[in-house]
């Protein structure tokens, strides 16, 4: 069996990597997928937190690669999922140059005989961390928000995707639908041009994600949430389902007083 | 010897040497960048000569958020290397003529830079601005390691969230006791804080046990500042470009209040532009 090995990268920091891996990760989980995901940020590790797994850490990253320990050993196992999802975490107290490229893309590979898809949760910037990152990927989610310094920082990341011959797609994340009407914020159409990517998803911006993240839980667990329903189309677009693309429903004004949802 | 380009020849130097702040944060995205720009502005209105260098070679944004990105001829690494005078190199801000940028190379690699050099370049700064400030790269690698050789001094920017202020103390651990550090909380957002969705400040220090240098509220005003390159600390009438005032007060010496927590524009306030 070999995995799909799909990396979410974006240059700048704090665009929503992490946020993105875990939904994603749970999104495919209650589709059914079997899916591992690999925090690459050795040193300033994070999604073992957004999951709400950092107390069940026993072995990393690193030692899995310094033959410390089983890979199976250091996979921890999300319950909320069954046996559909697992987190590889990164080291805590090592620092990037700890892995080579070459040992990366090994425990990818080992990672993809063992389930359907691989992600893996790319450091920021475009160093050390980010080509071990890319390394064993064969296929990349650039996740952006609409930003000029996150599209530059994009730009500057698909350039080095390309050189490496990965496909990729564009996730848009935290766009304000108001702050687009009121032409203070870049639409989902100007980031696709200046980029020249095909989408793969636009998130809203959701005051509830900081909230989640902060607790542990994926907001793609929470049925009754907007976003959960995005994270679960993205999963779709994923496994090749053509899902159109709603039009940006931002909850208006009164919609949000009455308690509507959004499309 | 070269000119300074803008500086009147009689300026007086800086009667000692400037101070060197980092601003860094271990995260990305939680406001280096933006807090590096209003920083410098509000250093440069109050009459100090102030120098920002953006260390994040090859992902570079403080020549955007200042909207001098037309005006990048020669990078840092230009000066580094010996392809360029330093006085060439530095950009002088459009309104303030005292605050300059010394932009980071696109199109190179962090590795490309040498810890020495860029350190000795620091020096020679701190010899001809007051404040010389140092927008650091994401992360704890050897762009961070780079942009930290030459500060005695480093800012810590943290937004109120678990992983931001769990990388801040990783980064706050290797700075080390050599230098002095101070917190800058960004983004918070009272309203999430009071209705106990969102870490308060004194959740964030309970960790971190820093002395706070101040407290910026997350609005779309900086945002928008940003994508403009105009810096909201240019804005008089802006609470959050007073805030950045208040920070570059307390970083002269000249403002010894305590960092107030920003409060949430009412409801009816926002209707009726009560709060701008």
């Amino acid at each position: 069996m070999s995995a799909r090995r799909i990396v979410v990268t974006s240059g700048k920091g704090g665009v929503g990597k992490t946020t993105t891996t875990a939904n994603l990760g749970a999104a495919l989980a209650m589709h059914g997928k079997r899916v591992v995901l690999v925090d690459a940020d050795i040193g300033l590790r994070n999604l073992d937190l957004v999951l709400g797994l950092e107390k069940r850490i026993v072995f990393d990253l690193v030692e899995v690669v310094e033959g410390r320990c089983q890979l199976r050993q250091a996979l921890i196992r999300d319950k909320r999922f069954g046996e559909a999802l697992a987190v590889l975490p990164a080291a805590q107290t090592r620092d990037k140059t700890a892995v080579t490229e070459n040992q990366f893309a090994k425990v990818i590979d080992d990672l993809a005989e063992l389930c359907d898809y691989v992600i893996i949760d790319c450091p920021a910037g475009i160093e050390h961390g980010f080509r071990s990152a890319v390394a064993g990927a064969r296929e990349a989610i650039v996740v952006t928000t609409p930003e000029v310094s996150a599209i530059r920082d994009a730009d500057r990341v698909i350039g080095k995707l390309n050189e490496r011959g990965l496909p990729m797609r564009l996730i848009i994340n935290r766009i304000r639908p108001d702050m687009v009407r009121s032409g203070d914020m870049l639409s989902v159409e100007d980031v696709c041009e200046i980029l020249s990517a095909e989408l793969l998803g636009i998130v809203p911006d959701d005051e509830d994600v900081i909230d989640t993240t902060n607790r542990g839980e994926p907001i793609a667990l929470r049925p009754e949430s907007r976003l959960a329903a995005i994270y679960a189309k993205i999963a779709r677009r994923l496994e090749g389902e053509i899902v159109p693309f709603s039009a940006l429903g931002a909850p208006s004004f009164l919609s949000r007083f009455l308690g509507r949802k959004a499309g | 010897m070269h000119e300074l380009r803008e500086e009147p020849l009689a300026a007086p130097l800086p009667a000692q040497r400037g101070r060197c702040i980092v601003v860094t944060s271990g995260k990305g995205g939680v406001g280096k960048t933006t807090t590096t720009a209003n920083v410098g502005v509000a250093l440069a209105a109050s009459g100090a000569r102030v120098v920002l260098i953006d260390a994040d070679v090859g992902l570079r944004n403080l020549d955007i958020v200042l909207g001098l990105e037309a005006r990048v001829r020669h990078h840092v690494l230009d000066v580094l290397e010996g392809h360029a005078e330093l006085d060439a190199a530095l950009v002088s801000h459009k309104r303030l003529p005292s605050l300059k940028l010394l932009a980071a190379s696109q199109t190179r690699e962090k590795d490309d830079v040498d810890i020495a050099a860029f350190r000795g370049l620091v020096d020679q700064l701190r010899g001809r601005f007051d404040y010389v400030l140092i927008d650091c790269p994401a992360g704890i690698e050897k762009g961070f390691q780079t942009a930290i050789a030459g500060a005695d001094e480093a800012i810590v920017v943290c937004t109120p969230e678990v992983s931001a202020v769990r990388d801040a103390d990783r980064v706050v651990g290797l700075l080390g006791e050599r230098v002095k550090i101070t917190l800058i909380v960004n983004r918070l957002r009272p309203s999430l804080v009071r209705r106990g969705k969102m870490l308060s400040v004194d959740d964030v220090n309970a960790i971190l046990r820093l002395p706070l240098l101040g407290v910026i509220a997350d609005e779309p005003g900086v945002i928008v500042s940003t994508n403009k390159g105009e810096p909201i600390a240019l804005d008089a009438a802006s609470p959050t470009g007073d805030a950045y005032r208040k920070i570059a007060g307390r970083i002269v010496g000249t403002d010894t209040s305590q960092p107030e927590i920003p409060r949430e524009a009412t409801f009816l306030g926002k209707l009726f532009g009560g709060q701008r």
